[in-house]
Formats: structure tokens, sequence, C-alpha cells
């Protein structure tokens, strides 16, 4: 009898099949023209907000360097935005601006995901008690507004850019851990599973090699939808004075917009842009998950076949 | 069978309530060790001053004994003095809570209702016009900050074609009452509540379409209609209420952001309720009345999602007898 | 009793009929020119593998098939074209002329009504005239014709065992007094002891009220006692037909011959020996065979099947017709 030498180890095939699968999902992705769309605005603002250095001075964000500017200018060449009732550039507020509502949003959301896949994890996948109370603490959490606990922790705390990255994604984990926890559940179910666990594989081999990779795909598509209401909560967030007074952000030129009293004045260069920046933010993480949705969902996979 | 299913869901609220009350507690506590010096930051305070200030927040004794009188307090409602007014917490919370219940209760029914109808509209006619520009207007409203709509609104209607107040509940000017008064609140509340109204109903009309969508391919729809019935009959008697559920529970999840949604909306349009009071009470930092304010939201969060959830028992046979 | 073939006016007449599912690709064609009659109170067993046409032949009788779904052809039932029907027309004879006994998975009722509800939605439809309590005796006593109890009326869906779901869906199917029923796949999700149940129970129910029946099943067993003709379909058409017993013992089709050794019956002693199965699968709806669409499994195809265009040809023996090449030779 002869023994087969495998020329190939199961690791480089599986590497080789994963890389293939990422492959056949980017050529799907490509078909959807909404996912396009979604990462090419992304990318573009993305784009700007690391460019920004280059898009605009820095110092066009203080009141003190901006004494010689007209106060509530209209856009021009010289201010592609206007300035505001100090003088200082809305462009430079913009740019800049866009720095914080994405690095925000995605730590934010980044916390929330690891956070709630954990608790999701671990709830769904150990036995009847542990589980439960994972599950009544998470239900607790999902119940607290976000907006008063925020305010609170500011007031507290203190306004700064990290305690709102830590209050968002403290209200943001119980969502994931809820969807991470269902789809656990039905994996437990699975055959292979059971296989593994007859073979003797232990729980950690299990949780890593075959609950996690299944679980991925919705641990992507859910941050994809979480990172919006994080950017949304930012914005709502900086709007109220809770966030860093020093750093400009979107939500922080609405708040001086609307206390300036731009709207009355009319100055739509002021209040217009950031909340057109946060649309477009947000409306493209909503099309690159309805898409991501799609491709990983098999029932719609189906229909297209 | 349904009673005890009931029962449970009430004292798990409760539970959940409970939680939330010693949650509050240690917000402050845990959170912070020195609520006093971070208050008080930036002014100078004597040891001795900072001796009474402890004493009159009940920051002296063991963390047990605060904890203790903090229970006391809370099951009496009473949460201490305002800092800004000095009047006491709830007395603030009560005068101040009507404009906001009126607020975001319109709100929420006409969000549902609206987001519902567009849902059904665009599902049913999947694939049309009326699909797409309800799919496209829901999401870029779901897509913006709820009070930069109400400052686009407040632009366009109030400042520019002077339709609307600009802000508050009622004409300061005027003197009138009973019928003519409401109208006028009523006048001074259309545009915060239009704005509260479409912010939210983009997410209703999305899930609302999404779960029709999938409740159009179930079996017992075709089986209506071979029996003959009108389209419009199997679409609202039959399809309808299996693809509501998965909007009921989202009415339960939507109204935490509701009322976080309404405190800036408030701002915007100084609408007198508890939204701007919040934000009145940030200036300070208020520290009594952003403790009850926060402790009266996540109450009313708390006994809506009770309310859905109950909801949702009466129209799910499955749950009910399951 | 004997059925003289057409001696009466047929009560269901269906020519060439075309059913075309619209989908990404292209049309997907599941009924590709299907004719046949059915005489009151005769019943018509269809089988078939999956994926053969047979269940989207049922819907398209009623017209109940996916929007975009393109049918042509004709539908007479009594005489009136179901296809060219108007919708007011074509809904008051849902029902009332002909119902569907559908399969009784769990959706197949509405989880949210109950089923009493359910049962007298179409007599409510049909019979506008009836008030409420005698809607509900009547369902009641429906209930009791499929041996349920009546104080079931009150119950919901998922209460029900799978036998208790598919009588109900007979009851329903028998609420308005219809002339022809439908029965597509009523008995393959059940247990074979609720199957030999609710077979009995649709044939007892036929000879009581005299209906029509077309029974459609991919299990041909089942068929040779409760239906007096059988038509065998293949990739959307049909490739035999004659009265059930024959068509069973004596098939002129080699795919009917596979089918029925497909699934053996205890005490035939056909099956003692008989390796039975049929390799391959049934060709894909888009690229069907030229010529005899069966040709490429068939165990004894000649080379003109690929060339040949089929049709049901006489087999000598009355009533009983085949779409083989081999029937059309030895007639020759």
């Amino acid at each position: 009898m002869t023994t087969i030498e495998p020329t190939v180890s199961a690791r480089r095939i599986t590497w080789q099949r994963r890389r293939r699968a990422l492959g056949l999902g980017w050529a799907d992705y490509r078909h959807s023209v909404p996912g396009m769309i979604g990462l090419v605005v992304l990318l573009l603002i993305v784009a700007m907000a690391l460019a920004a250095p280059i898009l605009a001075d820095e110092s066009q964000l203080r009141a003190v360097d901006s004494i010689a500017n007209p106060r509530w200018a209209t856009p021009s060449e010289f201010h592609p935005l206007g300035t505001d009732n100090l003088g200082r550039s809305v462009w430079a507020q913009f740019v800049w601006g866009a720095r914080i509502s994405l690095l925000v949003g995605l730590a934010a959301t980044l916390i929330a995901i690891v956070l709630g896949s954990a608790v999701g994890i671990l709830a769904g996948y150990s036995g009847r008690a542990l589980g439960a109370v994972l599950m009544r603490v998470t239900e607790w959490f999902l119940v607290i507004p976000f907006l008063p606990l925020a305010i609170v922790l500011a007031a507290v705390l203190g306004p700064s850019v990290r305690n709102v990255i830590l209050v968002i994604g403290i209200t943001s984990w119980p969502s994931t851990a809820r969807l991470v926890r269902a789809q656990v559940l039905t994996l437990k179910e699975r055959l292979y599973v059971e296989r593994s666990r007859a073979l003797g594989a232990s729980s950690r081999y299990l949780m890593s090699r075959h609950i996690l990779p299944n679980v991925s795909p919705l641990i992507l598509a859910s941050l994809t939808l979480t990172v919006p209401v994080a950017i949304l909560s930012e914005t709502t967030l900086s709007f109220l004075g809770l966030g860093d007074p020093t750093r400009a952000s979107w939500g922080k030129m609405l708040d001086e917009a609307f206390s300036s009293g731009a709207l009355s004045r009319g100055a739509w260069w002021y209040y217009l842009p950031p909340g057109l920046g946060i649309m477009a933010v947000v409306l493209s993480f909503v099309l690159i998950g309805q898409a991501l949705e799609e491709i990983l969902d098999p029932r719609l996979r189906e229909r297209r076949a | 069978m349904t009673f005890r299913l009931v029962g449970l869901k009430v004292l798990g609220a409760l539970a959940t309530l409970a939680f939330v009350v010693v949650f509050n507690f240690f917000l402050f506590r845990v959170v912070d060790t020195d609520p006093v010096a971070s208050l008080f930051r930036g002014r100078n305070l004597t040891a001795q001053q900072k001796v009474e200030l402890r004493s009159q927040f009940g920051l002296d004794g063991t963390k047990l004994e605060q904890f203790g009188r903090y229970l006391q307090q809370t099951a009496n409602l009473n949460f201490g003095r305002s800092y800004t007014s000095n009047e006491p917490v709830m007395k603030e919370i009560a005068s101040r809570a009507w404009p906001t219940i009126a607020l975001v209760g319109v709100s929420t029914l006409l969000s549902t209702i609206f987001g519902v109808l567009i849902g059904i509209a665009a599902a049913w006619k999947r694939g049309s016009a009326t699909d797409y520009t309800s799919t496209g207007l829901t999401m870029a409203t779901y897509a913006m900050p709820d009070f930069w709509l109400g400052m686009l609104l407040l632009t366009a209607l109030a400042v520019s074609l002077g339709l609307f107040p600009v802000g508050g509940i009622s004409d300061p000017s005027s003197d009138a009452t009973g019928l003519a008064k409401l109208l006028d609140q009523a006048h001074h509340m259309f545009l915060p509540a239009l704005t509260l109204t479409v912010a939210y109903l983009g997410e209703y009309a999305l899930v609302m379409r999404s779960s029709l969508l999938e409740t159009m391919r179930e079996d017992y729809l075709t089986l209506a209609r071979a029996k003959g019935l009108r389209d419009v009959v199997v679409r609202n008697h039959h399809a309808v209420p299996n693809a509501i559920l998965p909007v009921v529970t989202l009415i339960a999840i939507n109204f935490g952001f509701v009322l976080s949604g309404a405190i800036a909306v408030e701002t915007i349009f100084s609408w007198p309720g508890l939204g701007l009071l919040t934000y009145d009470a940030l200036r300070g930092p208020d520290l009594p009345l952003l403790q009850g304010l926060f402790l009266v939201f996540s109450a009313s969060v708390i006994f809506f999602n009770l309310l859905a959830d109950l909801l949702y028992v009466y129209l799910d046979p499955r749950v009910r007898t399951g | 009793m004997s059925a003289e073939p057409h001696a009466v006016t047929p009560l269901l007449s269906v020519r060439d009929l075309h059913v075309t599912y619209r989908s990404e690709g292209g049309g997907v064609p599941a009924v590709r020119g299907v004719s046949f009659d059915l005489a009151p109170g005769e019943t018509l067993g269809l089988a078939g593998e999956s994926g053969c046409g047979k269940s989207t032949m049922a819907g398209a009788l009623l017209r109940v098939l996916p929007q975009g779904t393109t049918v042509t052809g004709e539908v007479l039932l009594d005489g009136e074209d179901v296809l060219t029907m108007k919708p007011g027309r074509l809904r008051a004879v849902r029902w009332a002329e002909a119902s569907i006994v559908f399969q009784g998975a769990l959706h197949t009722l509405n989880p949210v009504h109950r089923i009493g509800r359910q049962m007298a939605e179409p007599i409510e439809v049909h019979s506008p005239d009836v008030s409420a309590k005698e809607r509900r005796r009547r369902v009641e006593e429906l209930l009791e014709v499929v041996g349920l109890p009546a104080r079931r009326i009150d119950d919901y869906p998922h209460q029900l065992s799978g036998g208790q779901r598919q009588r109900v869906l007979i009851a329903l199917a028998l609420a308005c007094n219809p002339r022809l029923l439908i029965a597509d796949e009523p008995t393959t999700a059940l247990d074979v002891m609720v199957q030999a149940q609710v077979l009995q129970l649709l044939e007892d129910l036929q000879k009581e009220l005299g209906l029509a029946v077309i029974f459609i099943t991919h299990d041909l067993s089942t068929l040779s006692s409760a239906c007096r003709r059988l038509a065998v379909m293949y990739a959307g058409r049909i490739v035999e037909d004659g009265p059930s017993k024959e068509v069973f013992r004596e098939a002129a089709h080699p795919y009917t011959e596979a089918l029925s050794a497909a699934f053996p019956v205890i005490g035939d002693m056909r099956f003692r020996l008989n390796p039975s199965g049929l390799g391959g699968d049934p060709p894909d709806p888009r690229s069907i065979p030229a010529g005899c669409s069966f040709h490429p499994r068939c165990p004894v195809a000649e080379p003109r099947c690929a060339t040949t265009i089929v049709e049901l040809w006489p087999t000598g023996r009355p009533t009983h017709t085949a779409a083989c090449v081999r029937v059309r030779g030895a007639m020759q």
C-alpha cells in the first residue's frame, strides 16, 4: 500500500480558498452600482480628510489668526466656503472637521463591534446560565438612551474626543451583541460543530476556527450599518457642545452656526456643507452595507444565479 | 398563559428599571470619584467649602451610606435641587414634561404611520418609480442629522418665508386662551414635529419595505389570491399584518433615539420641553437636574419598550400561544 | 364507473399551454405545450420529478403564478378561457369553480389568522349574503368532513400538526363547492401513515362529491389507486397519458417505467429483484435536449430520438398515448 504525500498543506489550501472567495466577492461587489458609488464617495471623503493639511492651512481654523478676514464672507476664491462670524475659513473647518467625524465614527464603531462581537459570541456559545445573564445585561444597556448617558458622562468627565468615542462605543455594542448571538446560536446547531466536538475539539478551537469565520460576514455587514449611527451620534454630541471644543468637527460647525445666528443671517455656506458632508458619508456606508448584504446573503445569491 | 407572559415582561421591565437606578448612582460616583472637584473645576475652593459642598450633595459618609440615601430619595422621587434654579428637580422636570410628551408623541405617531404607508407602497410596487423615489427619499432623510433638517426647515419656512414662528411654544405677546391658545401652540409645534417626523420615518419605511418584500414571497399569499381575493385585500389583510411585526420592534428600539433627537431639535426651535432643559442643564453642569433627567429618560424608554413588547405579543399569535 | 372518453363536454380543457418564468438570463420555459381534457368527476393523476413543470401547470390553471410569468395557450374551464378572463370574472371563478389544495407546509396558511377565519374567508367573498353565524356553521361542517374536531376552528396554524394542516387545506378547498380540485403534492411532507389517511380522505371526498380532481405528485405509487387516469410529465411536457393501472403496470414510455420503478409497491412482485433508479438529472429548462428531451437518460434510446420531434402518439390501447418513437414504430 502506497501512501500519498500531500503536495500542498491543508493550511495553504484554506488560504487559497479564502483568497479566491475574496476575489469572487470583489468581482460581485463591482457589479453593484450603488455599492461602487458608496465606495468611491467614501474614499473621496477619506482622501479629503487625510489631505487636510494640503487643502487648508490649519491656522485658518483659529480665530486669532483670522482677524484680518472679513466676517460672514460669502464663498469666493479666497475662501471657497466663505467665513464665519469670527472670520475663520469655513472650508478649513469643513476639511479638518471631516477628520474628527470619520475618526470618531470608525473608532467608536470598532469598540462597539469588538465588544459586541465578543459578548455575542460568548453569550451564544456558553451554556444557559452565562448566556442568559449576558443577554440580560445586554438588554439593560440597550435600554439606556444614548444621548442622556452621553450628556451625563460628558458633564462629569469633561468634553473630549476620547470621551465621545467611549460613550458612543458603550451605547452601540448591545445591538451588535444581539445580532451576533443570534447567528452563533444557529451555527451551534450546525452539524460540523457537533462533528468537531465529537473529534475532541476544544471550545476555543471551535470558536476561532468555526464560529468566528462564519460570523465575520455578519459582523462586517453590521459594521457598515453601525458607522453611520456613530457618525450621526458624534454630530449630535458635538452640536450640544460635548465634543472637544478645541477641535473642529462637522457637529461643532453646526453648533457654532446655530449659536452665532447663521440661520437668521442666511449664511448657508456655514451650515449647509457640514450637513451635506455627513449625509454623503452616511449614505456611502449605507450603500456599501447594502451591497455587502446582497453578496453575503445566500438566498439573494441564489436568485441571481 | 398570556397573563404569565405579560407578567414576566412587566417584571423584566421593572428589573431593567432597577438596573438603571443603580447605574445612575454609580455613574456619578464611580466614574468620577470626586464630583465636587470636577464640578467646580477651575474654581478655587477652600477645604472648608469642599467639605460643606460634599455634605450638601450627599457625598459624605461611606459609599454604602450614600447609596442607601440615594435609594431612599429616589423612591420618594427626590432628586435634590437644581443648581441653577434651586427648585426641586422633580418640579422642574414635571413642569417641562408636557411639551416634550406632545412633541415626541405626535412625531412618533406620524412617523410610524407615514413610514409604514410609504414602505408598503414601495414594496408592493417594487421596482417602480414609486419604489425608487420613496427609497431614495427615505435614505436621504435617514442620513441627515435630525437637528440639521430642523435648521433647514427653520431657515426655509420660518426665516425666509415667515410661515411659521422661529421658536418657542407660543406667541409671548398674545394672551389668547382656550382654543386660540391651543392653535397657537400647534402652530409653534408644527416645525419641530415635522422635523422629528421626517427624520425618523425613513427607517420605518425601509424596514416595512424589506419586511413586506420578504412576506410577499410566502405561500399563504398565493393561497389568498387563489381564493379569489382582491389584490388590495391580499395586501392589507394577509401580507401587512405579518410584515408589520418587525416594525413594532423597531418602534421600541427607535424610541430612545427619538428622545435623544428631541434634545437637539428642541434646542433648535427653543421648544420649552425636557430636551431644552437638558441642553440648558449642560451649561452648568447642573448635576442633580441631569441625574434626574437621565433617570426620567431611561424610565420612559423602558416603559415604551414594554408597551411595544406587549403590542407585539398581541399581534403575533405564535408568541402568545406557541 | 367507466369514463367514456370525451363523450361529455370536458370540464377542463387545456390546449397547448406554455408557461415561461421571467429570469435574469431570459425566460425559463417551465411548461412547453401541454394539452389534455378532463371530464366532470374524472380523476387525473399528474406525476413527474421536481422541476418537470407540474406545479407550475397547476398554478397556471388559476393564474396564480408570480407576476411577469408568461402564460400562453388556452385553459377552458366550462368553456370559458381562464387565461383571457377579466380580473373580476377570474376572481369569481377562483375557488368557486376550481380550487387548489396546496402542500401543507407551515406557511401555506397565514400564521396570524385563526384557521376558522381563513376557511370562512372564501365563503364570505363568493357568497356575501351568508351570515357570519351561517359561515361559522359551514366551517365547522367542513372540519368534520375532513375528520377534524369542530373546536379546532379557533386554533392558529402553528398549533396544528402537519397532517391536521393538510386536512384544513382540503377542507378549505371544498369551502365553495368547486367542481374541480387541484391537489398539488398534498401528501408530500407527511409521514407514510398520515399520507395514507389523507389519500383515503381525498378518495372518499371525490367519490362522495363527484369532484374532478387533478392529483399532482412525484410519487407514482400514491396515484395508482386514487386516480383513474394518469399522466406523466417530463421537462415541461406530458410524455404519457392513459388509464392509471395500465400506465403503472405496462408503461409505454421508458421514463414512466423508470419512475414507477423508483417507487416500489410493497407486495408487488415486480419490484423484488429489479434495482431501481435512473441515472442523471432532469434537463435544465434553459437547455433542453433536441428531439425527445428524455433521450440522454433513456436506457433504450435510439439515434433517431435526438432528431425526431415527439408527440403523444396512440399506443394501440384505448385512451393510452405516449410520446416515444418506439410507440409509433410499434403501430407501424
